[in-house]
């Protein structure tokens, strides 16, 4: 790797860890996705809240309630 | 306000962009040079004034006094660490074979988690385990006091040599962001 | 998505490839929000990924608990044949779908904050 290949890199790690702080959501798929069909906000998909849930469910009743849900 | 000091600017339009995102950083960093207490706050919603802003953080002081003290002196270090790929588990076992190898895994996994994190959980006030990456990747952040960092950066060096097949990475010194305090 | 700003490098330790982490930098601007628009072509794609990644986390959290299980010792020996037989095979399943639509491991990500180590 030359020299300007590893700056590069690492001014685009730094831009990755940034974006990943002041966003506070990370850089993959963040769970938030809205479905809208010509431009019109249609869906709103939040899927923190539903693994909310989950995780609350196995803090409950752990294997039990777990099974409960997934059967 | 409330008896701290509030940094804020007008969004005329709540469009985020990346060009935004780094003009807020830059400003937090140079709040950063000013001050040994930088707090990222994070509000609920969008505010219309100044005076619904008053209310908000003065409601919040006491959290917000809190969430100061945490940070007082501290900036916050990065690291992410990328293994390589893992076996995949050997196809043509029995079920009782996979579920036998997929332990192994796991703990082994478990093991270098631990391995990475707690020398590093050592030499700071706070971690903040960021979202997971995938199996095979460790992101964190660390709330370390300044007078700690030479030694963090000389234990990351140390991990770096001990795991020459991992792909670690240690950014900072950042503003708290991680450490933050949510306002209602 | 063009920018007249660079942040200072913050880099202070770095070893091994740093290409294995660039490679998480073509989600950078995924990021951003962003909307899932009905182009025919891209929605059906754009759903996928959310079914898709929805499915292998729970995949996932079932494998983890049946480890847990595993671990706690509640398991007969004829359970945890029936399970590692089950598992192995929704695996193989969810490698068939991914390829169908294209999908890689790394679009199937999901960030979840405080809830990280769900996965």
């Amino acid at each position: 790797m030359t020299a300007a290949d590893r700056s590069a890199l690492a001014h685009q790690v730094t831009l990755l860890e940034l974006v990943d702080r002041v966003l506070n959501k990370g850089v993959v798929l963040s769970g938030d996705i809205t479905l809208s069909v010509a431009d019109v906000d249609l869906v709103y998909v939040g899927l923190r809240v539903l693994l909310s849930s989950v995780a609350t469910l196995e803090e409950q009743g752990e294997q039990t309630a777990l099974e409960g849900a997934f059967r | 306000m409330g008896g701290l000091d509030v940094v804020v600017s007008n969004v005329a339009d709540d469009e985020v962009t990346q060009d935004a995102v780094l003009k807020h950083a830059e400003v937090v960093e140079q709040l950063l040079g000013r001050s040994r207490a930088v707090l990222p706050a994070r509000f609920d919603r969008p505010l219309a004034d100044e005076e619904e802003l008053n209310t908000a953080v003065s409601a919040a002081a006491r959290e917000l006094e809190r969430g100061l003290r945490r940070v007082r002196g501290c900036v916050e270090l990065g690291l992410r660490v990328i293994a390589p790929s893992a076996e995949a588990v050997p196809k043509g076992g029995s079920g009782a074979d996979y579920m036998h190898a997929r332990l192994a895994e796991e703990r082994r996994r478990r093991r270098l988690l631990d391995e990475l994190d707690a020398p590093l959980a050592r030499l700071s006030e706070a971690t903040a385990p960021a979202g997971s990456s995938g199996g095979d990747a460790f992101v964190a952040s660390y709330l370390v006091a300044t007078r700690n960092v030479p030694a963090f950066r000389k234990a990351v060096d140390a991990l770096e040599e001990a795991h020459p097949q991992l792909t670690i990475v240690c950014t900072g010194p950042w503003p708290p962001y991680s450490f933050g305090t949510g306002v209602e | 998505m063009s920018t007249s700003r660079t942040p200072v490098d913050k880099i202070l330790a770095a070893s091994g490839d740093l290409h294995r982490i660039a490679g998480e930098l073509e989600h950078v601007q995924e990021a951003f929000p962003r909307r899932v628009n009905a182009d025919p072509e891209k929605v059906e794609r754009g759903l996928a990924q959310l079914v898709l990644t929805l499915v292998e986390l729970l995949r996932q959290l079932m494998e983890r608990q049946a480890l847990r299980r595993m671990e706690t010792g509640t398991l007969s020996d004829e359970q945890l044949d029936r399970l590692g037989e089950t598992f192995m095979k929704l695996e193989q399943r969810m490698t068939e779908l991914k390829a169908e639509f294209g999908l890689e491991d790394r679009d199937l990500n999901l960030n979840l904050g405080p809830l990280g180590d769900l996965l």
